[in-house]
């Protein structure tokens, strides 16, 4: 049912002609992906799968964040990447080139603050190897304002708690340098973290692996509307003896491994591509491009609920009650109760990352 | 369901496809028809002499072993269903699962021994080949007559998971022989001739990173026991063995004259190195002889990325070699 704040947000809308996301489709997700041609393009996709725009890219892409207001996504290069760009999803115009600070470059990810106002970027101090989260100024043609410290090494994933501004950083804990490309320079000593950054940029919280899996690289996060944190992870060390690549955090408390260190462990390959809360809250699923799979874990319990299997699959958002899912063979597949269902496949391979797009 | 799934695939007309109706019926069906017939052998010996050193047991457990390698690459459909095919060969193993477990269930002389169905709930670290050679070449201490069970349910167990697959195989190739928008598992040809592929590419990949990358370890720290299945003496065999295997699935691809010759290379190096169990490792000749096959086995990786994937158009995983 249409609220009263919905309703009046529809007509200031309409009477000050400001676009929203329906002007383009009402996509519900949008993902990155590369074409048969090998150029590169973002989409948005309905929520049913199907197109809704698409707008070319000048590179590879990786993550992108959705404005929650109006059609606006951010477009994040892959990492070490310079650039990310800010589309108008209705016009499919560039509006604003962001373009890495000296010394700094993205990682890949970012999300808005809650009215929209500023973008927060994961970024790479790589002279030093500090983790910083960027501030631009979404009214002032992303204008950068700022930057913080991320609390860590290699800040891979950011996503705001719903109904605050502080922001959930996903510090892989990796270093590496441009120079050497994307090469891991301090695996023996590597320290992955999750941090919790108020809006003036204090770490209020801090949460590390324990020290004999410190090699679990903590890369992705999903965060549910209360404010409990997924993280999807990628074990370093030997992949036959790999630790779970699935955590749950809420803040004040430690660091829950879900799923079992164990012989079936092998199979996801040591390596964890996205993560996300179901529809309903009560699930949270992460895939496994390297081993072909996604897994579908209770939150109350953490017992293991679904396995399904589908090659390259990688990228995963909420869908009704459950989760759709983006895979390298250009397939968009539901995963519900009685398992994975294929909606649509095109001649793509989708990217990393399916983002759904909050709508206020 | 599944039956009348399968009806109205048999009864569909079977697109032209040579290549895959090729691989499946000149590679994939025979091989595991063989695994199936080579597994309930192997279950035979070992309800007819289940002592360790029965020459009988051992035979059919290398004839088992062997027919397993041949097809241990296809590790989709009904190998990957249950997880069969981790089933038959959980290795490599660095917590040492299957030692310990095998242990305990010698120690506290577990009751599932008795009935497969039990058993085949036990974890996947003891049910399959390495499990068994373990109780053959270096079994842990126990009552002789309870290992002689839990050999028997560990050779039953293998010869029931191969039987399965056996029997779903043909289902699942006709929905290879069918793709389309109401098959449930391939929805076009280019899945069918990816997975095909990805089982030929993954097999080689685990041969030189795994089979031969875990006990070349690093130039300071040489890992000879970490070398596959060791204790029988296999190592070397089934990196021959997996290497044919592959080659003849690339030959049903038609994957061309280089590939072929990169697979006579590598199999070449293998056969003349002389070192079964790759206990070289450590000695600095040995090292790089073995390091010579790996490398040879990498260059039939990149004859086939070069070869045959750009034929069956067939692109490297995009997300599966991310690595962010």
């Amino acid at each position: 049912m249409p609220t009263r704040r919905k309703i009046l947000g529809g007509l200031a809308a309409a009477l000050t002609c400001s676009p929203t996301w329906a002007d383009v489709g009402t996509p519900a997700y949008i993902a990155a992906a590369r074409e048969p041609d090998g150029t590169f393009a973002l989409y948005g996709i309905g929520a049913e799968g199907a197109d809704r725009f698409r707008i070319a890219l000048p590179g590879r892409g990786h993550a992108a964040a959705a404005h929650p207001g109006r059609p606006e996504a951010v477009a994040f290069a892959r990492r070490p990447g310079l650039f990310a760009l800010a589309i108008d999803c209705q016009t499919g115009q560039v509006t604003a080139r962001l373009q890495a600070p000296a010394g700094r470059h993205f990682y890949g990810h970012g999300c808005f603050s809650s009215d929209g106002s500023i973008l927060y970027t994961t970024e790479n101090a790589f002279e030093s190897g500090a983790g910083r989260i960027g501030l631009w100024s979404t009214d002032e043609g992303y204008r950068r304002i700022g930057e913080r410290a991320s609390g860590g090494i290699g800040p891979h994933d950011v996503v705001r708690l719903p109904g605050t501004e502080t922001l959930a950083v996903a510090n892989g804990g990796i270093r590496t340098h441009p120079a050497s490309g994307r090469e891991k320079l301090n695996i023996e000593t590597m320290r992955p973290s999750l941090a919790y950054l108020d809006e003036d940029g204090t770490i209020a919280d801090l949460c590390e692996p324990g020290p004999e899996i410190h090699r679990n690289s903590i890369r992705h996060l999903s965060v549910r509307a209360d404010g409990l944190v997924a993280c999807a992870m990628q074990w370093q060390g030997d992949p036959f003896d790999a630790p779970p690549l699935l955590a749950l955090h809420k803040r004040g408390s430690s660091l829950r491994l879900v799923g079992a260190r164990g012989p079936l462990q092998t199979l996801l390959r040591a390596y964890a591509g996205s993560v996300a809360f179901s529809g309903g809250g009560d699930r949270v699923g992460f895939t496994a491009p390297r081993g072909g799979r996604a897994q579908v874990y209770s939150v109350e319990d953490g017992r293991l609920l679904q396995e399904v299997r589908r090659p390259d699959i990688c990228g995963i958002a909420p869908h009704r009650n459950g989760f759709l899912a983006t895979d390298g063979t250009g397939g968009v597949s539901a995963v519900g109760a009685v398992g994975l269902h294929t909606l649509t496949r095109a001649n793509r391979a989708w990217d990393n990352h399916l983002i759904s797009i909050e709508q206020k | 369901m599944r039956l009348a799934l399968l009806i109205l695939l048999l009864a569909l007309p079977a697109r032209a496809e040579p290549l895959v109706d090729a691989a499946i019926a000149e590679h994939i069906m025979p091989g595991t028809e063989k695994l199936s017939v080579e597994a309930d052998a192997l279950a035979g010996a070992a309800m007819e002499d289940c002592s360790p050193e029965s020459t009988k047991l051992r035979a059919a457990y290398h004839k088992a072993f062997d027919a397993w390698v041949a097809v241990s690459h296809l590790h989709f459909g009904p190998a990957a269903d249950e997880d069969r095919a981790f089933a038959l060969a959980f290795w490599p193993d660095p917590r040492g699962t299957t030692a310990k477990t095998l242990a305990r269930l010698l120690a506290t002389e577990d009751g599932t021994v008795e009935t497969d169905a039990a058993f085949a709930r036990q974890s996947v670290a003891v049910r399959g080949f390495y499990a068994l050679e373990r109780m053959l070449y270096d079994p842990p201490a126990g009552e002789a007559a309870y290992a002689c069970r839990l050999t028997q349910a560990i050779a039953r167990g293998i010869a029931r998971t191969t039987a399965s697959m056996a029997r779903e195989w043909p289902a699942h190739a006709a929905l290879m022989r069918a793709p389309g928008a109401e098959n449930p598992v391939y929805l076009g040809m280019g899945e069918v001739r990816r997975a095909l592929y990805t089982a030929l590419d993954t097999g080689l990949e685990f041969t030189a990173a795994t089979r031969l990358g875990r006990p070349l370890g690093s130039l300071d720290n040489p890992r000879p026991k970490r070398a596959e299945a060791w204790r029988s003496g296999r190592s070397l065999r089934q990196v021959v063995l997996s290497l044919s295997a592959s080659r003849a699935l690339a030959s049903t691809l038609q994957a061309g004259d280089k590939v072929d010759a990169a697979f006579a290379r590598a199999l070449s190096r293998a056969e003349t190195l002389d070192d079964p169990i790759f206990a070289g490792v450590s000695d600095p000749v040995g090292r790089l002889r073995v390091e010579a096959l790996q490398q040879s086995v990498l260059a039939i990786r990149h004859a086939l990325a070069t070869e045959l994937a750009p034929r069956l158009g067939v692109t490297a995983g995009f997300n599966s070699l991310d690595g962010d």
